[in-house]
C-alpha cells in the first residue's frame, strides 16, 4: 500500500497542478494574514475603548448613588472581538457588537424608570454601495477553493490510471482491491495537505510574528482543531472525487460531473436554499411588533395610572413606582427578548436546511471555533443575559446592606443613595467557552463524518465491482 | 467547406454527455432560483404597496403643514429586472422622508418591510450569479479539447491535409461551439420569461424585454469570452488533461478568486478623512442658523421678544398643544438638522396679535434653512461621494479585470441595478423636495397661519405636487451598459486573433 502512496505523491509532485495549487494557495493565505494584521489591532482598539468606556460609566455611576446605578444600568456591553477572526469573519459585519442594558425610559428626572436589555441590529448594507464579495477567510480558502482542488487532484485517479491502461496492470498483482483505493487516497491526501499546509504555516508565521497579535494556548487548540475539520472536510472531497473517477470511463468526463456536482453543491444550493426557506417561514414584522408593544404598555399603563401619578410620596406610591418601573423594564426586556427568539428561530430554521452542503457544514464548524459568526453571537447574548441578572442581584444585595434604605429599587426616595465602590459592582467580560462550542457543533462535525464515510464506502462498493 | 465543419463540430458537441448535463444543470438552477425570486419580488412590492398606501394616509392625518416633516414619505418601487440582476435594488433604503431641512440621498433611506436583520447573513442569488459561475464553466468545458483533443487522436493532421484555411476550422469550432452554448442560455432564460409572464404581480413593459434582450447579448459576450479563453489554453497545450486543468485553475482565479481576493484588499486602503472635518462644517453652519433664529426671538420688539429663551416652541400662543422636533445627527452620513415646530388647535383671541408674528418668524426662519441647506449640500455632497461613492467605483474598477466584473457591471446597468440606477430615483427624490419647497414658497405657506395652527382651514395635502417615479429608458441603460460591453467584446477581439495567430504558426 505504501508503495502506491508514494507512487501517487511522486506522481503529483512534478505536475502543474500542484505547483498551481501551491501557488494559489499561498497568495491567498498570505492576502488573508496581512488583511487580518491590518484590521485586527483596529478591532481590538475599538474594543478596549469601548471596555474603558463603561468602566467609566460604571465608576462615575458607582461613586454617585446605588440608586443611579440601578436606574441607568450597565449601558453598552460589548462583543470580545476573536483573535481568530482570521479563520472565519462569519458575517459579523450583520451582526451586533453590542447589546445595551441601560437607556432607562423616563418623563422627568422623578419619574425615571429603570434599565433594560435591547438588541440593536446592525444594517451595515444600507450605507453600503460597495459591490458584495465573500470576505477571504479561512472559511472562503477551504470551502471553496480547497475542495475545488482537492477535485482537480482526485478526477482522473483511477479513470486516469484505466484509460493509459496501467490500472489492469497494478491489478494483476496479488494486492487486494482496498489497499489500492486506500493507498491512492492516502497518496491524494498528503499530495493536497502539502500546499495547504505550507500555506498554512506561512499564513501562521506571518500573523505570529506581529508583536500586536497574540495568540494563546486555547487559540492554538482551536486551531488545530480547525486544522483537523479542513483535513476532513478535504477528504470528503478526495472521497467524492474517488468515487466519480471509479465510476465514470473517461477522466474529462469525470471532471465535468464533478466540476457540476461542485457547483450545484457549493456555490447554489446553500443560497438558494438558504433564501428559500428565509423567504417562506413566517416572521414577526416590525409593524406588529410594534403594534402589540403598544397594546401591552397600554395595559399596563392603566392598571397603575392612578397609583403612581401623584405627587404624594407616602410609602405606598413610592411601593408602586418601584412596581411599576420593575414591571415596564421587564415588558420591554420581554418584548425584545421575544422578537430576538422569533428572529434567531428563523434564521435557525434557513441554516439548518442549507446543512445539506458540506461547504456550510464547514465554515459553520469553523465559525464556531474561530469564536465568530451566529453561534458565537448567540453566546454573547446569553452571556450578557447571565450578567444583567447578576447586576440585578448585586443591586438588590446592596441595598439590603443599607439599613436606612427602604428597599424599593428604581425609586430615588425608597433606595440606598449611597455611593458603592466601583471595584464591588459585577464587570461584564465576555468569555468564549470550548465546551459549549463542541456542544453546538456536535452535530455539524457528526453529519460531516457521515457524509465522509458515506461517500468512503460507497467509492469501495464502485471500486470493488469495477471492472477493468 | 466551411458548413460542412460547423456541422461535423455541431453534432460532434451535441451528442456528448457533457452537453446534456450541461442543458440540465442550467435549466435546475435558472429555474429554481427564478421561482425564488420571483416571490422574493412579490413580497418586496406588496410590502412597497402597503408602504405607499400607509404614507398616503398617514399625511391626510395631518391638519397643519409644519407636520410634513414627518409624513411626506416616499417609498422605491422594488425593480422587477432585479430578478436577472438583484445589484443594489434589495440592499439600499427604499424609504426616504421630503422635507426642506436636508437634502435626500441614498444614505439617508430606511428600509421598509425588513424586519429580520439575521437575514442580511445569507447572500442572495440572481439568474446573472447562475450564468456567471455555469455557462463560464461550460464554456471552458467545451472549450478545453477543441484543438488540444484534434490533435492528441490526430484528426487535426488529418483534416489539414484538405486544402482548408486554418482560420476556417477556427471559426467552425467557435460557430458550433456558441451554437451549443446557446441552447441551455436561451432555454433557460425563456423558462424563466415564462415563469415571469405567467405571474400575476409582476408586469414587463415592451422597454423591459428590449433591456432583457440586451442581458441575453451581454451574456453572450461574456460566454464566448470565457469559450476562447478555453480555445487559447487548448491551443497552447500539447495534453488535454493538462488543458482541462489549466482551464479550471483560470476559471477558479477568474471567476472566484479574484473578486473576493480583490475586494478584500481594496478594504485595507485607508479611508480619506474628509467625514470628520465635513461633518464639522455642516453642523457649524446649522449652529450658526440657530444663532440667527435666537437672535430674530429676542429682538422682536413689537410686542416683546417673541421667546425668551430663544426657543421656537409655544411661543407666547395661548392654544398651542404640542411641539415636536424634528432633528437627525448621524454623523456616518453627515446628516445633521435640527427643527422644532408646534400644533395649535384654536388660538385664543387674547393671543391674536401674536400670530401674524410668528407666521412671519416662520416665514423669514424657513427661507433660512432652506439656504443652509443649499449652503450644506454644496460640503456634503463631495463628502459623500468621496466616502461612499469612490470605493466603490474603485472597487467596481477592478473587479473589471475580470470578465466577471465586466458582466456583473453591464448586465447590472441593463436592469437598472446598478448605483446609477439607483440614484436615478434619488434625484428624482431630490427634484421633488425642490418641487415641494417651490409649491410653498408660491403659495407662501411656509409664513401661512396653516403652518402651525388648524383653526382657520386646514393644510390640503392633494394640492402638493404628487411624487412619481419612472425607472429611466432604455437608451439609457444601453449608454451605461456599452462601455462594459464594449470592453468584452474587445476582449474577445484581441483573444480570437492571439488565437489564430498561435494556431497558424503552431506545427501539428
Amino acid at each position: 500500500m505504501w508503495h502506491i502512496t508514494k507512487r501517487e505523491i511522486y506522481d503529483n509532485l512534478n505536475s502543474l497542478r500542484f505547483a498551481l495549487t501551491t501557488v494559489l494557495l499561498l497568495a491567498l493565505m498570505l492576502t488573508n494574514a496581512i488583511v487580518h494584521l491590518r484590521e485586527h489591532p483596529n478591532r481590538v482598539e475599538k474594543y478596549n475603548k469601548a471596555v474603558t468606556a463603561y468602566q467609566n460609566r460604571l465608576a462615575s455611576y458607582a461613586n454617585e448613588s446605588l440608586y443611579l446605578l440601578a436606574q441607568q444600568g450597565p449601558g453598552d456591553l460589548h462583543k470580545k472581538p476573536s483573535p481568530l477572526h482570521f479563520c472565519a469573519e462569519g458575517g459579523d459585519s450583520f451582526l451586533s457588537g453590542t447589546v445595551n442594558a441601560g437607556d432607562p425610559f423616563g418623563y422627568s428626572e422623578d419619574m425615571t424608570g429603570v434599565w433594560k436589555l435591547s438588541y440593536p441590529s446592525v444594517t451595515p448594507n444600507l450605507e453600503n454601495v460597495r459591490p458584495d464579495a465573500i470576505k477571504l477567510d479561512w472559511g472562503f480558502i477551504i470551502g471553496y477553493v480547497l475542495s475545488l482542488v482537492a477535485l482537480l487532484f482526485t478526477f482522473d485517479i483511477i479513470s486516469g490510471e484505466r484509460e493509459r491502461g496501467t490500472l489492469r496492470l497494478m491489478l494483476a498483482n496479488a494486492i487486494p482491491r482496498h489497499t489500492v483505493l486506500i493507498g491512492k487516497f492516502l497518496g491524494a491526501l498528503i499530495s493536497v495537505s502539502i500546499p495547504f499546509m505550507l500555506s498554512v504555516l506561512m499564513n501562521l508565521l506571518v500573523i505570529s510574528t506581529a508583536s500586536n497579535l497574540h495568540l494563546n494556548a486555547e487559540a492554538w487548540g482551536r486551531l488545530g482543531i480547525i486544522f483537523f475539520i479542513s483535513i476532513l472536510y478535504m477528504s470528503l472531497f478526495l472521497v467524492l472525487g474517488l468515487l466519480v473517477s471509479t465510476r465514470v470511463r473517461q477522466s474529462a468526463v469525470s471532471l465535468v460531473v464533478l466540476l457540476l456536482v461542485w457547483v450545484t453543491l457549493v456555490v447554489f444550493m446553500p443560497n438558494t436554499l438558504a433564501s428559500m426557506t428565509g423567504e417562506f417561514s413566517p416572521s414577526m414584522l416590525s409593524g406588529e411588533f410594534w403594534k402589540r408593544y403598544r397594546q401591552l404598555h397600554q395595559e399596563l399603563d392603566e392598571k397603575y395610572e392612578d397609583r403612581v401619578w401623584t405627587d404624594e410620596s407616602d410609602t405606598k406610591t413610592l411601593t408602586a413606582r418601584s412596581e411599576y418601573f420593575a414591571k415596564h423594564a421587564a415588558l420591554d426586556e420581554r418584548l425584545n427578548e421575544d422578537r430576538l427568539s422569533l428572529q434567531i428561530d428563523q434564521f435557525r430554521h434557513a441554516r439548518s436546511i442549507i446543512r445539506v452542503s458540506p461547504v456550510t457544514i464547514v465554515q459553520h464548524l469553523l465559525e464556531s471555533f474561530a469564536g465568530t459568526g451566529f453561534e458565537r453571537h448567540l453566546q454573547f447574548v446569553e452571556n450578557t443575559q447571565r450578567y444583567a441578572l447578576q447586576f440585578r442581584e448585586f443591586i438588590v444585595d446592596a441595598d439590603r446592606a443599607d439599613p436606612e434604605s427602604l428597599h424599593l429599587i428604581g425609586v430615588r426616595e425608597g433606595m440606598s443613595e449611597k455611593p458603592v465602590s466601583p471595584k464591588s459592582v459585577p464587570k461584564f467580560e465576555d468569555t468564549l467557552n470550548l465546551n459549549e462550542d463542541f456542544n453546538t457543533t456536535a452535530m455539524e462535525l457528526l453529519l460531516l463524518v457521515l457524509f465522509v464515510m458515506v461517500l468512503m464506502s460507497a467509492a469501495y462498493l464502485a471500486f470493488v465491482r469495477v471492472e477493468v | 467547406m466551411l458548413m460542412t465543419l460547423i456541422r461535423r463540430e455541431l453534432l460532434d458537441n451535441l451528442m456528448t454527455f457533457r452537453f446534456a448535463a450541461a442543458v440540465f444543470i442550467t435549466l435546475l438552477l435558472v429555474v429554481a432560483n427564478t421561482v425564488v425570486l420571483l416571490k422574493d419580488y412579490e413580497q418586496r412590492l406588496t410590502a412597497y404597496n402597503t408602504a405607499t398606501q400607509e404614507s398616503y394616509q398617514k399625511l391626510r392625518e395631518e391638519r397643519v403643514y409644519s407636520r410634513y416633516a414627518m409624513d411626506l414619505i416616499v417609498h422605491r418601487p422594488p425593480n422587477p429586472l432585479s430578478i436577472f440582476n438583484l445589484g443594489l435594488d434589495k440592499q439600499v433604503g427604499n424609504e426616504i422622508a421630503v422635507y426642506h431641512a436636508f437634502v435626500p440621498t441614498i444614505w439617508d433611506a430606511v428600509k421598509h418591510g425588513a424586519d429580520n436583520p439575521f437575514l442580511n447573513l445569507f447572500t442572495s442569488i440572481d439568474i446573472v450569479l447562475v450564468f456567471q459561475g455555469v455557462l463560464s464553466l461550460l464554456a471552458l468545458i467545451f472549450a478545453y479539447d477543441a484543438l488540444a483533443g484534434e490533435r492528441e487522436r490526430g484528426t487535426l493532421r488529418l483534416v489539414l491535409t484538405h486544402p482548408i484555411q486554418r482560420g476556417h476550422i477556427l471559426l467552425a469550432k467557435y460557430i458550433s461551439a456558441m451554437l451549443c452554448l446557446l441552447v441551455p442560455l436561451l432555454i433557460s432564460l425563456l423558462l424563466s420569461i415564462i415563469l415571469l409572464t405567467t405571474s400575476t404581480t409582476i408586469s414587463l413593459h415592451a422597454d423591459d424585454f428590449l433591456r432583457i434582450g440586451g442581458i441575453v447579448l451581454t451574456s453572450l459576450l461574456y460566454v464566448s469570452l470565457f469559450y476562447l479563453i478555453g480555445l487559447c489554453i487548448s491551443a497552447m497545450t500539447r495534453r488535454t488533461s493538462t488543458a482541462l486543468m489549466l482551464c479550471m485553475f483560470v476559471w477558479g482565479v477568474l471567476v472566484l478568486v479574484y473578486p473576493n481576493l480583490i475586494l478584500t484588499a481594496v478594504d485595507i486602503v485607508p479611508q480619506p478623512n474628509t467625514q470628520i472635518s465635513a461633518y464639522h462644517q455642516i453642523k457649524q453652519m446649522w449652529e450658526e442658523l440657530n444663532r440667527e433664529k435666537k437672535l430674530f426671538l429676542r429682538n422682536d420688539t413689537v410686542l416683546g421678544p417673541l421667546s425668551r429663551n430663544g426657543e421656537d416652541w409655544g411661543f407666547r400662543l395661548k392654544g398651542g398643544e404640542y411641539s415636536f422636533l424634528r432633528d437627525e445627527d448621524k454623523p456616518s452620513t453627515l446628516l445633521y438638522f435640527y427643527q422644532s415646530g408646534f400644533y395649535a388647535g384654536k388660538i385664543k383671541a387674547e393671543s391674536e396679535p401674536h400670530v401674524p408674528l410668528v407666521q412671519n418668524y416662520y416665514g423669514f426662519h424657513n427661507r433660512e434653512i432652506v439656504s443652509t441647506v443649499n449652503r450644506t449640500w454644496l460640503v456634503r455632497k463631495p463628502a459623500l461621494e468621496a466616502i461612499y461613492v469612490q470605493p466603490a467605483n474603485l472597487g467596481q474598477m477592478l473587479l473589471k479585470f475580470s470578465p466577471v466584473g465586466l458582466y456583473d457591471a453591464a448586465t447590472e446597468a441593463w436592469a437598472g441595478t446598478d448605483l446609477e440606477g439607483i440614484q436615478d430615483f434619488f434625484s428624482t427624490v431630490q427634484r421633488y423636495r425642490r418641487a415641494v419647497v417651490d409649491y410653498f414658497y408660491d403659495k407662501k405657506i411656509f409664513e401661512s397661519r396653516q403652518w402651525f395652527a388648524a383653526d382657520e382651514g386646514t393644510a390640503d395635502w392633494d394640492a402638493l405636487p404628487q411624487f412619481a417615479f419612472h425607472r429611466s429608458d432604455t437608451d439609457i441603460n444601453a449608454k451605461r451598459a456599452l462601455p462594459d460591453m464594449l470592453l468584452l467584446l474587445t476582449m474577445n477581439v484581441i483573444l480570437f486573433t492571439v488565437i489564430m495567430l498561435i494556431f497558424i504558426k503552431s506545427e501539428v
